[in-house]
């Protein structure tokens, strides 16, 4: 099979606009066929996209288990962090982060302003976060030449359903970005047959109500307009979104099943990673967020032989114990188990000289650091990849802020050019 | 920090009166009264929304307009269910009669105005306009015409509605003759779907122009099943039944915490609700009821005789402690934890939902847990929860929930009546292995009910029964079941501006002698839920 690699599907938008929607990188996609790909890759290596991951889990971290005692490139691997061992040359574990935002007293419990100051540097508004998350600020700049300017995934779904606890993506103040949770409708969204016939149909219907969506706007006042818009670029998203893909898609990637046991979080995580590489590598989009369990989560975890209680009661029973601290050392050990197995996919996907991994820049994130005293200052992130010069290999403590390290990595490695975020003001030279 | 170490009644945040920026009233359909709606509009129960992306709760409730955002996924899904519902709704022919004509071939003009002045209407629940009437009819032509078959052009333009903001929307302002915006929040509140076509006929008539045919047409909304069916959906998201049905229960020690006993959890729950809210009972019996709605397995759970029918109603002994919605197991089951009580989520639960105050959460960094239970010193929770008021830093606030909580002490996680608080220390890791205690511990010890409400005149009180008493009669409490319906109706909370409308419902639930009917006319009459 010859496909070349410059190969696009092209369609006009109503807008006017060019969808681009590239193929995959073969040999990650067909494995049987071999390489393809390979021939025409050293010249085009420059022009490889880099792409962001917004990775979280909720409810904070043990953080004796968790954080590195040493500093620099000879940590000792501490057991939460085991899984990552492989990647130790390509990840980053940065601790010492602050999240004044946070500490702004709002009303509902500790998590909601932990969790909007970890997303977006701004005080939870008693509703939702309190403005773009960092994936939101960084699609805003570079997502737009995508066929999903972002995508939002989900794993575990198990929470007390607050909006803030719900959504780590937010477009703006108050204004979740709801994830997709289950795999075989996230495939569906990537790689689903879509016929030119009903591509065509779907685009007059859209353009339909794209212009009465417009034409009210003239009418109405200006908070309800506020409220339309975000109807009219959701609709016009989609409108990007719809493309009849090649049929080379269907044939490399395997639709996961509707059924099987969709509260088994371990797999469901596991197909969630599959797709998003697979929509990383084939360019439909360059940024995602990925929430493994919920903030202030209430996940069960029956295969880690922890099931008398949920997440969150384990993060304030008896922690101090050292049952209870041994049960969020196996928990968190999971989290970055997931986390390592995307790491693993992306790293097993050829792109270019190197890999997929290569020119993605992860960032794994909690909403506190300990969960039971609701910390949240001296927070431990995970960054990870290769994308934009990324520093790597190292554990580095610091006295930064959220914003700090989100505006360094928007800018300097994403080359977002947000040019500010809040609660940043300066940036981590560190992870550069 | 100031706020925190503050005395104790300074620690709430009342909200009533907060001045806020102007709201966008600008709600969307919620994912139920989509459902509905596509089954009163088109005939289809398929409930395609509850595929679409949960609703998230803000203010306590889903369908407030702050939580309702419209993310790409959300739209992407509106787009897959209107493809899907428009190609049922003409398979095999118009077997739903939604044509309403026989159309003579694909061009037929006169059929097509008609399909789409009655269903457009229906759809958007308002007549259309002469310039969507056209357009409509431009679209409905061109792909009739194209595929030779005037059903396909309706099947287009139902599927082109379905997506429209004038079918998602409830549009306030510039859209609709401002009858039939007042059809469609009665019958959205009352029904949670869209107008009938008496409803719609009123609106033509102009008979919802005075709050007397506006009292009317309630009424007649109220007497149908629908009306019940939308106010147990408030009542089920008022005293969130969506963490009952999520609780988890340590199987060690509640064998009987089944999916079926919260079944009958909730049932209990509803029928008192219903029976109150639809015989014209006092309201304030949700709080005082000295009788219940048991099923055997709920008899048990209490330790009373079976009913003789599943969820008769049975009297309630004084000496249960037992009365209205404070010692039904769900109230006590869901304010608790897998293994014990949560004294503070009682209390909290209480001044949130039953008094519509707001209390602020622990500031961070304080270390929430709880001195270790040992064999030596075993403890119940009240003592354990002790230090909340003793260290500063949790008391200014703790003082407001806990003690409240306490007194429910003598009911415990899944709201069976206890004597003694059983404590159960399981052998740690180290004591297994070096076998100095292989089997776990049962300590037996002795309960304090005795709680209290912060900043009441008389704050004692030792069961549920007594606090309901205290509940029922609290002006505050009364208010806040009118707020917090006035929420559910409006989408929102309420700001400075309701309050005088707000104040004119309560006064009419007092006058009416707390009857929820006509706190629902109240609320439907008042000129800031009619817009008039």
């Amino acid at each position: 099979m010859t496909v070349s690699r410059r190969a696009f599907l092209k369609g006009a938008t109503l807008s006017g606009g060019i969808i681009r929607v590239g193929l995959p990188p073969l040999e990650a996609m067909f494995n049987a066929n071999g390489t393809a790909y390979a021939a025409g890759a050293a010249k085009s290596a420059a022009a490889i996209d880099t792409r962001f991951v917004f990775w979280f889990n909720g409810n904070g971290i043990p953080e004796k288990y968790w954080i590195p005692r040493q500093t620099g490139p000879d940590y000792e691997i501490t057991p939460c962090l085991k899984p990552l061992a492989p990647f130790r040359r390509n990840i980053h574990v940065v601790t010492g982060l602050d999240s004044p935002a946070a500490r702004v007293p709002q009303p509902g419990n500790s998590h909601y302003p932990s969790m909007s100051a970890l997303l977006t540097g701004q005080p939870f508004t008693g509703r939702g976060a309190g403005g773009a998350s960092l994936d939101q600020t960084i699609a805003a700049r570079i997502g737009n030449d995508s066929r999903f300017r972002s995508l939002q995934i989900g794993v575990c779904q198990e929470s007390f359903g607050e909006s803030i606890q719900r959504n780590m993506s937010w477009a703006a103040r108050d204004r979740p970005l709801a994830a997709e949770m289950l795999p075989h409708r996230l495939f569906d969204r990537l790689f689903g047959v879509r016929e030119e016939g009903w591509v065509q149909r779907q685009r007059s219907i859209l353009d339909a109500v794209g212009q009465e969506a417009r034409e009210l706007q003239t009418r109405l006042g200006s908070a309800d307009r506020s409220r339309l818009d975000e109807y009219l670029t959701a609709v016009r998203d989609l409108e990007r979104s719809i493309a009849a893909l090649p049929a080379e898609y269907r044939a490399v990637v395997e639709r996961p099943p509707d059924g099987g046991d969709l509260k088994d979080w371990p797999r469901i995580a596991k197909l969630q990673s599959d797709l998003l590489v697979h929509a990383l590598a084939s360019r439909q989009t360059r940024v995602a967020s990925y929430m493994l369990t919920k903030c202030q989560g209430l996940s069960r975890f029956p295969w880690l032989g922890h099931t008398a209680q949920r997440h969150h009661e384990y993060t304030h029973g008896q922690v101090e114990t050292p049952r209870g601290m041994r049960i969020l050392r196996d928990i968190c050990r999971w989290h970055v188990e997931e986390f390592a197995y995307l790491l693993a996919r992306l790293r097993a996907t050829p792109e270019g000289d190197g890999t997929l991994l290569d020119s993605t820049c992860l960032l794994f994130v909690h909403e506190h650091a300990e969960a039971n005293s609701h910390k949240n200052n001296n927070l431990a992130v995970i960054l990870a990849g290769g994308a934009g010069g990324l520093k790597t290999g190292l554990h580095t403590r610091t006295t930064g802020t959220l914003g700090d390290l989100y505006l360094t990595l928007a800018d300097e490695i994403m080359k977002a050019g947000a040019g500010g975020f809040p609660t940043a003001g300066r940036k981590l030279v560190e992870v550069v | 920090m100031r706020r925190f170490l503050a005395p104790a009644l300074l620690c709430v945040w009342f909200t009533g009166g907060v001045a806020q920026p102007a709201p966008s009233a600008m709600r969307r359909l919620t994912h139920s009264q989509y459902n509905h709606t596509v089954r009163d509009l088109l005939g289809d129960p398929s409930r395609p929304a509850d595929q679409f992306p949960k609703e998230d709760f803000v203010h306590g409730f889903t369908n407030q307009s702050a939580g309702q955002s419209l993310s790409p996924l959300l739209a992407e899904a509106y787009n897959r269910a209107a493809e899907k519902l428009a190609r049922n709704a003409f398979r095999g022919g118009d077997g739903r009669g939604l044509v309403g004509c026989r159309p003579a071939g694909p061009a037929d003009a006169a059929c097509r105005e008609r399909f789409i002045r009655t269903f457009g209407r229906r759809a958007f629940r308002r007549p259309l306009t002469q310039e969507e009437a056209s357009r409509y009819s431009r679209i409905h032509r061109e792909e009739s015409l194209r595929a030779g078959d005037f059903l396909r052009g309706s099947q287009l333009v139902v599927e082109v509605m379905l997506q429209s903001p004038h079918f998602l929307f409830h549009l306030e302002e510039g859209s609709a003759p401002e009858s039939y915006r007042i059809a469609s929040r009665l019958s959205y509140f009352l029904w949670d779907s869209m107008p009938d076509e008496e409803l719609f006929a009123d609106a033509d008539a102009g008979r919802l122009a005075a709050p007397g045919g506006i009292r009317a047409t309630a009424e007649r909304l109220l007497a149908s099943e629908r009306a019940r069916l939308a106010m147990d959906e408030f009542l089920a998201q008022w005293i969130r039944f969506d963490r009952l049905r999520n609780a988890i229960r340590d199987r060690r020690l509640y064998p009987e915490f089944t999916a079926e006993l919260v079944e009958a959890m909730f049932e209990e729950t509803r029928r008192l609700f219903r029976s109150l809210a639809w015989e014209d009972r006092n309201f304030t019996e949700f709080f005082t009821a000295d009788y219940a709605f048991l099923s055997s397995s709920l008899a048990s759970l209490y330790r009373l005789p079976a009913p003789a029918e599943e969820f008769d109603r049975v009297p309630l002994p004084a000496d249960s402690g037992r009365a209205g919605i404070l010692g039904q197991a769900t109230f006590l089951t869901l304010t608790s934890k897998p293994v014990d009580t949560s004294p503070t989520e009682r209390g909290l639960f209480i001044r949130e939902h039953f008094l519509c105050q707001i209390v602020p959460p622990p500031p961070p960094g304080i270390d929430t847990t709880l001195a270790a239970l040992t064999d030596e010193k075993p403890m119940t929770t009240r003592q354990r929860l002790a230090v909340h008021l003793t260290n500063p830093a949790c008391a200014g606030c703790h003082q407001l929930v806990d003690p409240i909580g306490f007194g429910f002490e003598a009911f415990d996680a899944i709201g069976r009546g206890r004597q003694k608080e059983v404590v159960t220390i399981y052998p740690t890791q180290d004591e297994l292995v070096r076998r100095v205690k292989t089997k776990p511990a049962e300590h037996r010890l002795s309960i304090d009910s005795s709680g209290r409400v912060e900043g009441w005149p008389e704050p004692a009180f030792s069961s549920p029964r007594e606090l309901g008493a205290k509940l029922a009669a609290n002006p505050a409490c009364q208010r806040c079941v009118v707020r917090q319906l006035f929420r559910w109706a409006a989408g929102r909370r309420e700001t400075a501006a309701d309050q005088e409308a707000i104040a004119a419902a309560f006064e009419r639930f007092r006058a009416s002698q707390f009857r929820f009917r006509e706190l629902i006319i109240a609320i439907v009459t008042s000129p800031r839920f009619h817009g008039g």
